[in-house]
């Protein structure tokens, strides 16, 4: 994507979705949903948040917004055309006003953070108390997800909404080894789920953000929610988390790319860093937020697949990207890192400790751009491929409550090894 | 000066609904009579209406504010007398004002001979015009319609030892339609006032006439037959005269008393009301749409009829659950403001005394289909007292001047039958016939306006409307159209400006003509119309090709 899909400030919202918005007028709700050729799922998407409107907001005014990346499916011609007429089907109850339904094409080719930056611009059009964002890709989207993302920014002054997912033990690894722990450390929020698809926020935090000249950078085009999420907190907003419940992944995906998912998530957050250093890196320990719901729910279901290939991959990985690893790590680490690969695979383990110097390691390396910063987030790939076979062999016999316990302690270390961040990240700037 | 002899004039009818007692006071006794309403006669010439309704008259205990009738074929003393109906029955007729009144048929006083009668022994030839049973579990299940007051549709009645029904009020025993002689009364009863020369009756209570086991006891085909039976001696012996009925039901259970057009002429449309007012709060159109498009064709000779006020409680029996706690959440959070099933307060003082949304619930009132009922006061913003008890708040003396006893009469203030509004934004002294007068600005003076403007064009009561639907869901817009005459309406709904685009391509080449200052708008073209529109403002168009 290049930066001549950008509009530019005065041409974001074009003449036709403007009307719309006319139309509109002043709104209590927004829920947007981004789309990009979801013309088979989006209808039930649309559907859930008009019931959520109808069980749970009956006299606000409300309006679901669809900003589409250039479908040639003709997914916004299905929003759009969907029966708009009085639904009675929730024990009778309909919402007194109208739910509005406006759609708009942002770009000719889907981008996250345009998206967002249309959603943030009508929020702060139609002056919106609450919003929030939902994906057409979760199957299982339903009305009470909606309703938990959107009243604590509306009813309780919540200014950030993080999901809340219920987990097989073994869905949400790269979270909970990596993103959750190292944020938590950081910025001293303990959200667990900054990197989702679905989450709330206040008109004034729309507004806030809208303001921020960084619609450019790449980190916030591909993975602009984290950001949001750190805005909040750098900005000293009110966050919390809201519990959803299970999520299923969507019924046409091939599993999880981890390559892409650690390009997009990892390297979004090391650019966050730089953002925002003037926000973490005085800071110390971490705080609970206000949590509605279960702050988490994990089962023992599941099964970890392909453990020998992702242990060769890591094995292979640390043999072929040496010299790239020598450059980026510390020559402790390294060597380290090294001497682990030649264990055996039975007795293999990537422990907290190194784990965390590791990471912070690399955010330093991308900091200071010692090499190409996408390679600097590459390299990593084969080392998490590492944590995840060890996490495999940790819990094969743990129970749900057995890992929380786990992972707390892997946060403390992270929070623990803070200062050596720190130390070397302010070394070179 | 007689009236013009149109059997449809109920359609182009502009009703003012008043109570005799409330309105002037001509002997200084400190209740209104039909003297005092005669002199005020060409007051009601001048606002522009064309008929008035009026509350019952008649000799009555006044325990339901004259619905509990006990005699019906006479006036109560304190009102005046039959002569001196007659006499303002002319003055009205030379001023063109038809007059409608009230016919009670589904129950009388208990204080009524006939009710007397029938309780004094169970072998007395009155005993079945009214509706009895030994126990007071017949007929269960049917809703009780004063949950405030009454437990039960039963009373117990101790002379003759068994239950009478009745659906209102304990003291409002159920006449027994299914009896012929009180059916064969009840038209003799309406003769009476036919051949003394009134208009038309509104018929109170219309779906309870008839009982039957297994049922609601509401709207069976029975009580449909009753008023087929009325209504064919009435277009028998008195063509020209109508019937309307008070039926507290939705549109499509209304309809019904339309029958093949052989029912009633005219029946309230009483759920849009509530809807009107809720559109308005929340500045969306579609409680309004919604229940007009639920609203059934009528036969070409019935009409809806539509208010926004009457000496009732504001009914909120025709709207969900979800919109009556809206309604009273918006318009009633003193507790002291509701009552039954309804909100027991005048136009201005739910507006907040706002004179833009007064005026707007006026504009469409005056503008949607169906003949439109003004309640007595509310042309100059009069305020309630819902402290008064029942629905007394808002059936307080007529304003007619900042002087003594407002005008009403030269009672001492303690003398009259109910406290004026005295407060220093509704008082006398501040909301006046007199002081609205003088300003040709006031809101006495806007109504006259816009009621003038209505009469002058009988599309808006009898042309078909078609609502335009425009994205701005805030803008309520319709075309009225009858035959070449053709009125766009479009009202802007919510507190703040609003532009709107219209589709109007069926008008291309047409030039709209606001028709309260008679100013030309651009022509209508391809391009959608767009129209600005501030707070709460509306708009009237003449739709002229020339």
């Amino acid at each position: 994507m290049g930066a001549d899909l950008y509009l530019a400030e005065d041409t974001l919202l074009g003449d036709d979705f403007l009307r719309q918005l006319m139309s509109v007028g002043e709104v209590d709700l927004l829920v947007a949903i981004p789309s990009y050729n979801n013309a088979s799922t989006i209808k039930q998407t649309v559907q859930a948040v008009e019931e959520s409107y109808q069980q749970n907001f009956i006299r606000e005014r409300v309006v679901i917004l669809n900003v589409d990346g250039g479908s040639t499916d003709h997914t916004t011609d299905v929003v759009s055309t969907m029966d708009g007429r009085r639904n009675v089907g929730y024990r009778g109850l309909t919402s007194l006003r109208t739910v509005h339904r406006v759609t708009t094409q942002y770009a000719k080719s889907p981008s996250p953070g345009m998206a967002l930056r249309t959603v943030l611009a009508t929020a702060d059009l139609l002056r919106a108390r609450s919003c929030a964002i939902v994906s057409p890709t979760t199957t299982n989207l339903d009305a009470s997800w909606i309703a938990n993302l959107l009243r604590p920014a509306y009813r309780q002054n919540f200014e950030f909404v993080a999901p809340l997912y219920a987990r097989s033990r073994y869905q949400g690894l790269l979270a909970r080894n990596l993103l959750y722990p190292m944020s938590r450390a950081l910025f001293g929020r303990r959200i667990r789920e900054m990197y989702s698809e679905e989450w709330g926020f206040s008109g004034r935090l729309a507004t806030q953000c809208l303001s921020q000249n960084v619609w450019n950078d790449e980190a916030i085009r591909v993975r602009p929610e984290a950001w949001m999420a750190l805005t909040a907190i750098c900005s000293d907003f009110k966050c919390c988390q809201s519990f959803l419940g299970p999520r299923l992944p969507p019924a046409a995906a091939g599993g999880i790319d981890i390559v892409e998912a650690i390009r997009q998530t990892v390297s979004s957050l090391f650019r966050y860093l730089e953002i925002y250093q003037d926000h973490w890196l005085d800071r110390t320990g971490s705080q609970e937020v206000p949590t509605f719901g279960p702050d988490h729910e994990l089962s023992a279901d599941g099964k970890p697949s392909n453990q020998e290939k992702i242990f060769g991959m890591f094995r292979n990985g640390v043999a072929e990207l040496d010299p790239i690893l020598a450059s980026i790590l510390t020559p402790d680490t390294h060597a380290q890192i090294k001497e682990i690969a030649t264990l055996d695979p039975s007795s293999f383990r990537f422990g907290f400790e190194l784990w965390v110097k590791t990471l912070y390691e690399f955010a330093t390396s991308y900091h200071h751009a010692v090499i190409n910063r996408d390679h600097v987030v590459q390299a990593l790939v084969p080392l998490y491929r590492g944590r995840m076979y060890s996490f495999f062999l940790e819990h094969a016999d743990s129970s749900p409550e057995e890992i929380e316990a786990d992972s707390e302690i892997l946060c403390l270390e992270f929070e623990r090894q803070k200062p050596y961040l720190v130390e070397r990240w302010k070394a070179k700037s | 000066m007689a009236l013009q002899e149109d059997n449809l004039w109920y359609k182009d009818a502009v009703i003012y609904q008043l109570h005799v007692r409330t309105f002037c006071d001509s002997d200084g006794n400190g209740i209104g009579d039909f003297q005092g309403l005669t002199n005020k006669l060409d007051y009601l010439q001048e606002l522009g209406i064309n008929a008035l309704w009026l509350l019952p008259f008649y000799p009555s205990p006044l325990r339901d504010d004259g619905y509990d009738i006990a005699d019906y074929t006479s006036v109560n003393p304190t009102y005046g007398s039959v002569e001196d109906f007659k006499t303002f029955l002319t003055a009205a007729h030379n001023r063109h004002i038809r007059v409608i009144i009230e016919m009670v048929m589904n129950h009388t006083s208990d204080q009524h001979p006939w009710f007397q009668e029938a309780r004094s022994s169970r072998d007395n030839p009155k005993r079945d015009w009214y509706v009895w049973s030994e126990t007071d579990t017949r007929y269960q299940g049917v809703r009780i319609i004063f949950l405030d007051t009454e437990m039960s549709n039963w009373a117990w009645d101790p002379i003759s030892k068994s239950y009478y029904w009745h659906r209102f009020f304990s003291h409002q025993p159920d006449l027994n339609f299914d009896n012929p002689a009180v059916r064969e009364a009840m038209w003799d009863v309406m003769k009476f006032w036919l051949d003394i020369g009134v208009d038309g009756f509104r018929l109170d209570a219309v779906p309870y006439l008839v009982e039957r086991d297994e049922t609601s006891c509401e709207n069976l085909p029975e009580t449909h037959a009753v008023i087929r039976d009325l209504r064919k001696r009435l277009d028998l012996a008195y063509p020209g005269k109508m019937l309307l009925a008070e039926a507290n039901q939705w549109p499509a259970d209304v309809r019904a008393y339309f029958g093949d057009g052989d029912e009633f002429h005219m029946a309230f449309h009483f759920p849009l009301m509530p809807r009107m007012f809720m559109a308005v709060k929340l500045e969306d159109r579609k409680p309004i749409i919604e229940i007009l498009e639920q609203t059934p064709q009528i036969p070409d000779n019935c009409q809806w009829c539509i208010f926004l006020r009457n000496h009732d409680e504001l009914t909120l029996e025709m709207v969900t659950d979800v919109e009556r706690d809206y309604m009273y959440d918006a318009f009633a959070n003193d507790k002291a403001m509701r009552i039954n099933l309804g909100i027991r307060r005048r136009l201005a003082p739910m507006m907040e005394n706002d004179r833009r949304r007064v005026e707007l619930l006026n504009g469409l009132l005056l503008s949607m289909p169906g003949t439109p009922i003004i309640y007595y006061g509310d042309e100059i913003g009069m305020g309630d007292n819902v402290y008064l008890g029942d629905r007394n708040g808002v059936r307080t003396p007529m304003q007619w001047n900042g002087g003594w006893n407002a005008g009403f009469s030269s009672a001492d203030p303690e003398r009259l039958y109910s406290p004026l509004i005295s407060n220093p934004v509704y008082g006398y002294q501040a909301i006046n016939v007199d002081s609205q007068r003088r300003s040709e600005h006031s809101l006495l003076s806007w109504t006259k306006s816009v009621i003038q403007t209505r009469n002058s064009f009988r599309v808006f009561s009898r042309g078909s409307i078609e609502f335009l639907n425009p994205s701005n869901h805030r803008v309520l817009a319709y075309v009225r159209q009858l035959g070449e005459e053709r009125v766009l309406v479009v009202n802007n709904l919510s507190s703040s400006a609003q532009a709107v685009e219209l589709n109007l391509q069926s008008y291309k080449g047409h030039i709209p003509i606001e028709m309260f200052g008679r100013n030309l708008f651009p022509r209508i073209g391809d391009l959608p119309y767009l129209l600005t529109l501030a707070p709460y403002q509306f708009f009237w168009f003449r739709l002229r090709r020339i």
